[in-house]
């Protein structure tokens, strides 16, 4: 795989997957809180949850680290467990595909709340 | 790397006689619960979108969770996003150098594995006494 990928990528990506885990810690610890101060959780009290910008935001940069972290995981036991290149290469653009899918959608989801 | 060499390495792979040490079963499972996160995204937005989208919608969101098996689904999400996110505390412990040990890793998976494990009951029995299920 280094001449397909460039041997520095491991390394960025190994980097970009603790990056991306202690936001989403953090995050989920936030909104946890948040969830279990902000009342009886009904619709209202959901929906409210996500009005705010800073939530919006914050809410789609856990969802991009959410993707990143997936990708470069199932990156991972790709390489241990496909090793047919061609198939490896299309797993990898096929959850690429689908993840900046999933991205755009997110994007559509948290600015539908008013 | 010579290919000829790479290709001549031992493979043994008898599940029946290997024996994992506590570690690599916490390992597995890390692995395990992260791949089943990775395929559940586009199920856990569809369920984000649902829940934001009406209230008929979030009270559906909110039932198929409550019994049946949603609950058993919902369940299964928790304690594989639980055990994935104490999992990787541990290794992000491991590379700032702590726990390295060998009695503090097999302590710290130990911790781990009854950790996530014990606070799944701890929801699963909130939720029944709460009315769920």
């Amino acid at each position: 795989m280094r001449q397909v990928a460039g041997a520095r990528r491991g390394l960025d990506m190994w980097l970009v997957q603790r990056a991306s885990a202690v936001y989403m810690a953090v995050f989920l610890i936030v909104f946890l809180a948040l969830a279990l101060t902000a009342g009886p959780l009904d619709y209202a009290a959901w929906r409210g949850l996500f009005a705010p910008l800073a939530m919006k935001v914050a809410g789609l940069i856990f969802v991009a680290a959410l993707l990143a972290h997936a990708w470069i995981g199932l990156r991972e036991i790709f390489i241990d467990y496909v090793h047919f290149l061609v198939a490896r290469l299309a797993l990898y653009l096929a959850f690429a595909a689908l993840y900046l899918g999933c991205l755009i959608w997110a994007v559509d989801i948290l600015w539908s709340v008013q | 790397m010579n290919r000829l060499a790479n290709r001549r390495r031992p493979f043994f792979l008898d599940l029946r006689a290997i024996r994992l040490p506590i570690g690599g079963v916490v390992s597995i499972m890390h692995r395990a619960s992260g791949a089943a996160l990775s395929l559940a995204v586009p199920c856990l937005l569809y369920t984000l979108m649902l829940s934001l989208r009406s209230e008929e919608d979030f009270a559906g969101v909110v039932a198929y969770f409550s019994s049946g098996l949603g609950w058993f689904i919902g369940l299964g999400l928790m304690w594989a996003l639980l055990h994935h996110l104490l999992a990787g505390l541990r290794h992000l412990g491991f590379d700032f150098g702590y726990g390295e040990e060998k009695g503090q890793a097999r302590r710290s998976a130990w911790i781990t594995l009854v950790l996530a494990g014990g606070l799944v009951a701890l929801i699963a029995l909130a939720g029944l006494l709460g009315g769920g299920a």
